[in-house]
């Protein structure tokens, strides 16, 4: 493979023309990447599902608007209606529709899931890198919070934070994110320092290079990717947290989201007095959203990194 | 230019090996671990004092949300809980209270957070244990197989059904078998861990402990094993393309021999640690598989302490979970060494 | 006693996936005979095949390589073999020393257990008993020279010529009539490979054994087999006895090969390395330049120390050096001996310790802020490893213009950049602007890398193992550019190498490191020619060279 017979034309331009070639090149590795992307199955049935989801909570206030969860104008509704063709998804203790509810829930719980994972995205790669790249006890430090926040039960220490602090949709992102990072942080200290150990980084720092030109110019590039498919992965999880959370009460009980939904069915006791559709339609709506996250998630790591399959 | 000549028949023969020092790393890598379990509990200690004291929101307020209490009530639990001394006083306090394992007295319980958590303590280590147990076995055997015949039915039946319950969250999963079981078929006891009866004689009763862990078992067991499999699928993969298991086939060995004599070991190293990790996930799924099926654990002891709301309740278990990671993760890294022959330093 | 034929053999592999182009050929109808008790190498660059040849003997291959022809062992073709048969084949009556036994070896089992372990698959009357193959470890050990109690040992424990006899002594275990070394001494020091070479030669001569043995080192080859075939892209290029194949090769690529590696103490390849590389025209009034009397980087009483968990370990002891003005200094030495360290210290990369003095152009070196910034711009660093030494991310113009946006540099930065690469003769620069290192072939990722650091225009170049990474048809190319550039450009440079050859190549002055100390410098030919320290002489001595085929 020699540059003689590589697809690189001879531009006799300035240097545009060689950020030109290299704008071209990003592009096309864009298209590639989606064109892979398109050729696996279970990332794109799971792209194409939450597609579907993301609009259909976007436009929840056009599609059922808020005056139908007004437990004060639905004094007629039957409760705990089976699902029919009257109630496609049944309705809850107060004759509310299960699937406006559903509907209504889905903002919050999707809003929750991506805020807590940028919030753990963010800490997470700071922290990751910091650990890799600094050297000495700055690094040691680093390292240790990372290693201890990856050992404490996440789950136990956003439950006792969403205690303390008043209850609210921030408050359960905050909880979560400050909980979550560490897992993010441990693949992108190992990253780091594979990258950290490369004959570039000691060429650029012969070169007269500092801190701050490695880490932007060679350390974030070479993380992104791994970031980029952990994101997809977090923001199930972090799903998969709130409605823990909102289980527990710790949830903006004025506001609709699947974990309230469930909370509100196991207050009821839905699941022993026999309304099914209660328990049923909110949980299989997390597991199919978290899954199709998952599967995003998995496609777009096995296509940025074939070597690291699944964690 | 040349110095003194070394003596004939100097070293020169061989760069010098790694000297193989085992016992006295031994004692150092130990020391490390310990002293990073240490560091760990004590920011736990600390992270325990300043989540509770610091953090914005007046725990009383938070206490009196949703009760009727004057200002007057209110002044006197804070005096009660010792909220009007200056915040290192606090501290102090808080201190010599950890050592003596003294957590104050629970608002709900109106006893003390030690003696509740005492009781419920080895509930929720027989529950956690058992599940951990089944599902660390459950995982890595299938994760091996999955992993050694990737690509097959087997694996893709296996990793499939993984990633569907990796998306499940625990309690929901608790409610439908608590709705299959408890509100349809009633094989098993659903809630609590005694009937309330109990049977008399050992056995008798083990047996009836047993019947009421069926439910709550299976529940964590299958949210956790996919996890498991994940890791050991993912870390032997990473070990087939090794150039061992070529030496391993040249010498004729049988493909399973191959396998479990060469790649498994290997791949064991980065699943322990991770394994490990993930306790911290079944302990979280423990507050509300205990919550669903009642039983008496710590996990249900936190989610009455959240509903208190009942701070030094909540205090005493998030303490007390948090030092059983610690712990659990002190002897993953001891399995760790005794595993890899390789382990230069902490 | 079965001989192993290879007829007509071609091997391709499917390849899938992200970076699918169909079926892939790796061997091409190679037809090659190792008679019963003879010696046959295969000499290759990367990606030759040879290894795919080697492997096949015992059906190794990938499920996704497809083989056709016919692999003979004796009178059975090995395709046809049962899975059964082949495990009883593999081991007994060949085995295989890989390449690289840092790998190789199972890390987490003791070196005797994985040797066990091949006598308990193939079980004779010699080693029935359990004692009977304990005894057959330990002789084993003894006669690659390692001690007995070394069976209880981790491969991590080893040393990388230690590692290496474990893995022959289980090669032998089963007496196979067949030895196949792939790349055998790889990755060695050249006298530890030395003993390495001379332990097979031996063994293979005393037992009969017939032995395939695969390198990229034609005098390697050389020293041990009687006869050498070249390969190249898969094809078979020549098949001859090692001294004409050496000497006299009738192929063009041959005879490159063969040049790669000097004789030294011939005045042919002193200050010439071998290339096929044109002579870029130049003003013939430019000045020339040379190596001058005006000291540029001086040493004294240099000492590196490092520390480590209350060990501590002097890498660096005492060193004293005087580099000239345009002078190419050869720094020679085993790994391990603190020549990287060295030159890294000399880079300002690395704290020498107090009282050690280190000056450039008379400046003590600086250690910290604005003066070792701009001290960056003066002397500049070229890797071994090209592939390594760029970001892959970044295109052949970033890469180059990378250090004078990091100094902040005041010009034309594409006039710069193309100057840099020009000087590195790569020519149009502008062809090269917008590519990225994947789409270069090793050779010009080097002088991407050169350009590189000639693009803030230093005095002098420090270059690590410049060519080590490089096969052997590209090394000559860039070491005559090195020779070029002090010629047009008045470049100093320090050129750290295991390899006498190229010190002969290309260096004004040698100087020798053994365990952290210079045990001798001075003019290349009264180093080379008249060493006076015994480590010299003994390096010279394991340097494997093609005279040695003659006898």
């Amino acid at each position: 493979m020699s540059i003689s017979n590589a697809p690189t034309t001879a531009t006799p331009a300035g240097t545009a023309s060689a950020r030109q070639v290299v704008w071209q090149r990003r592009r096309a590795a864009f298209a590639g990447f989606c064109k892979e992307f398109s050729h696996h199955k279970a990332g794109m049935v799971g792209l194409i599902f939450l597609a579907v989801v993301i609009v259909a909570a976007a436009l929840a206030p056009f599609i059922a608007p808020s005056r139908m969860l007004d437990v004060t104008q639905l004094l007629d509704s039957p409760r705990f209606a089976p699902p029919s063709w009257e109630h496609p998804l049944g309705t809850d203790h107060q004759g509310r529709e299960l699937w406006v509810r559903m509907l209504w829930g889905a903002q919050v719980s999707l809003i929750v899931g991506f805020a807590a994972t940028i919030m753990s995205m963010v800490i997470g790669t700071i922290m990751g890198i910091a650990a890799g790249h600094f050297t000495g006890w700055t690094g040691g430090l680093v390292m240790r919070i990372i290693d201890f926040f990856l050992v404490l039960p996440s789950l136990i220490l956003a439950i006792v934070l969403s205690s303390v602090l008043s209850r609210g949709v921030l408050t359960i992102v905050i909880a979560i994110g400050l909980t979550s990072w560490a897992g993010t942080a441990r693949v992108v200290r190992s990253q780091t320092l594979s990258v950290e150990s490369r004959d570039y980084v000691e060429r650029s720092r012969v070169l007269g290079a500092g801190h701050w030109h490695i880490i932007v110019k060679h350390l974030l590039p070479a993380v992104m990717p791994l970031v980029l498919a952990n994101t997809t992965l977090t923001v199930g999880s972090a799903i998969i947290s709130e409605s823990t959370l909102s289980f527990l009460g710790l949830g903006d009980t004025t506001l609709q989201s699947w974990g309230t939904i469930l909370k509100n069915a196991m207050d009821v006791s839905a699941a022993t007095s026999g309304y099914w559709w209660y328990v049923l339609v909110p949980g299989i709506a997390i597991v199919l959203v978290v899954l199709a996250f998952t599967l995003v998630g998995r496609a777009v790591e096995q296509i940025v990194n074939p070597t690291l399959r699944s964690r | 230019m040349t110095n003194a000549v070394p003596p004939a028949g100097a070293v020169i023969v061989e760069e010098a090996a790694e000297t193989p020092t085992r016992n006295t790393s031994a004692l150092k890598y130990f020391g490390t671990k310990l002293g990073g379990a240490a560091i760990s509990m004590v920011m736990v200690i600390l992270l325990g004092f300043f989540a509770f004291k610091i953090l914005p929101g007046d725990p009383v307020k938070a206490m009196a949300k949703d009760k009727p209490m004057s200002a007057e009530q209110m002044e006197a639990l804070r005096e009660s809980l010792g909220l009007n001394k200056p915040l290192w006083g606090q501290f102090v306090d808080y201190l010599g209270n950890v050592f003596t394992l003294n957590f104050g007295t629970s608002y709900v319980y109106k006893q003390s957070v030690s003696d509740l958590i005492g009781q419920y303590f080895w509930n929720t280590v027989l529950l956690t244990g058992t599940a951990a147990i089944l599902a660390i076995a459950l995982g890595l055997w299938l994760g091996q197989k999955a992993a050694w015949k990737n690509g097959s039915f087997f694996d893709k039946a296996n990793s499939g059904i993984a990633l569907v319950f990796w998306s499940v969250p625990t309690f929901w999963l608790a409610l439908i078998l608590l709705m299959v079981f408890g509100g349809t078929l009633h094989w098993f006891p659903t809630a609590g861990m005694h009937s309330p009866n109990p049977p008399d004689g050992f056995l008798a009763n083990a047996a009836d402990v047993a019947s009421h862990m069926v439910l709550p078992v299976i529940t964590m067991v299958a949210v956790v094993y996919a996890q498991y499999l994940m890791v050991m699928r993912a870390s032997l993969m990473e070990e087939m393309s090794a150039d061992y298991l070529t030496t391993a086939r040249a010498k004729g060995l049988r493909e399973d021999l191959v396998r479990s004599k060469h790649a498994v070991p290997n791949a064991l190293l980065p699943t322990v640690t991770l394994v490990f990790m993930h306790i911290g996930g079944l302990i979280a799924g423990a507050v509300t598989v205990e919550k669903v099926f009642s039983w008496p654990g710590l996990g249900k002891l936190t989610f009455e302490a959240i509903s208190g709301p009942d701070l030094p309740l909540l205090q005493g278990t998030f303490v007390v979970f948090s030092a059983i990671i610690i712990v659990m993760n002190l002897l993953a890294d001891f399995i760790y060494r005794q595993l890899d022959p390789r382990v230069k330093r902490a | 006693m079965p001989d192993l034929k290879f007829e007509n053999v071609s091997i391709t592999y499917r390849t899938s996936g992200r970076n699918d182009r169909g079926e892939v050929p790796a061997v091409k109808g190679i037809s090659l005979d190792l008679p019963a008790g003879g010696t046959l190498g295969v000499a290759g660059e990367s990606g030759s095949g040879k290894s795919t040849l080697a492997m096949s003997a015992l059906r190794l291959l990938p499920k996704s390589a497809k083989l056709s022809g016919r692999v003979m062992m004796g009178d059975t073709d090995v395709a046809e073999l049962s899975f059964g048969k082949l495990r009883a084949v593999r081991w007994a009556e060949a085995s295989i020393v890989f390449q690289g036994a840092m790998h190789s070896l199972n890390p987490v089992r003791t070196v005797g257990w994985q040797i066990l372990e091949a006598l308990e698959l193939h079980i004779t009357d010699k080693w029935k008993t359990e004692k009977a193959r304990k005894e057959r470890v330990k002789e084993l050990l003894a006669t690659v020279d390692l001690p007995a109690k070394k069976a209880d040992s981790f491969p991590h424990e080893l040393s990388g010529g230690q590692k290496q006899r474990a893995m022959i002594a289980m090669a032998l275990a089963c007496e196979p009539d067949i030895i196949i070394a792939d790349e055998p001494t790889t990755a060695l020091d050249v006298i530890v490979q030395k003993q390495i070479l001379d332990m097979i030669n031996q063994l293979v001569t005393e037992r009969g054994i017939s032995l395939l043995m695969i390198s990229h080192d034609l005098s390697v080859l050389a020293t041990a087999c009687e006869r050498i075939a070249v390969m190249r892209n898969g094809e078979l290029v020549e098949v001859g006895p090692s001294y004409q194949i050496c000497t006299d090769p009738k192929e063009p690529y041959t005879q490159q090969l063969a040049a790669a590696f000097p004789v030294i103490g011939d005045p042919a390849s002193r200050m010439k390395p071998v290339t096929r590389r044109e002579q870029t025209p130049r003003d013939p009034n430019a000045q020339t330049f040379a190596k001058s009397d005006e000291v540029l980087l001086q040493a004294r009483g240099l000492n590196v120390t490092y520390h480590t968990g209350g060990h501590s370990l002097r890498a660096v002891n005492n060193v004293s050096l005087d580099l000239h003005r345009g002078e190419i200094m050869a720094l020679v030495g085993q790994s391990g001996s603190g020549k990287s360290t060295l030159a890294r210290t000399l880079l300002g990369l690395q704290a020498a310790d107090g009282g050690s003095a280190v000056t450039f152009a008379g400046k003590a070196l600086p250690t910290k802020g604005k003066a070792l910034k701009d001290f960056r711009k003066e002397v500049q660093l070229v890797l071994q490893d090209p592939s390594a030494a760029l970001n892959p991310k970044l295109s052949v113009y970033e890469s180059v213009a990378e250090g004078l946006r990091v100094q902040r540099y005041q010009g034309d930065e594409r006039a710069r950049v193309k100057a840099a690469l020009e000087e590195a003769e790569l020519i149009p620069a502008e062809k090269y602007f917008g590519a990225i290192p994947q789409e270069l072939s090793g050779g010009q990722r080097q002088r991407v890398v050169i350009a590189g650091a000639l693009a803030v225009q230093p005095q002098m170049l420090i270059a690590d193992e410049p060519v080590a990474s490089l096969d052997a048809s590209v090394r000559g190319e860039i070491l005559s550019l090195l020779l070029d550039l002090r010629k047009n450009l008045g470049l100093t440079a320090l050129v750290i190498t295991h390899d006498l050859g190229l010190a002969w190549n290309i260096a004004d002055t040698v100087a020798v490191m053994y365990q952290g100390e210079i045990v001798e410098q001075g003019p290349t030919e009264e180093v080379l020619l008249n060493p006076q320290h015994a480590y010299t002489k003994r390096l010279l001595a394991a340097a494997p060279s093609i005279e040695e085929a003659r006898a």
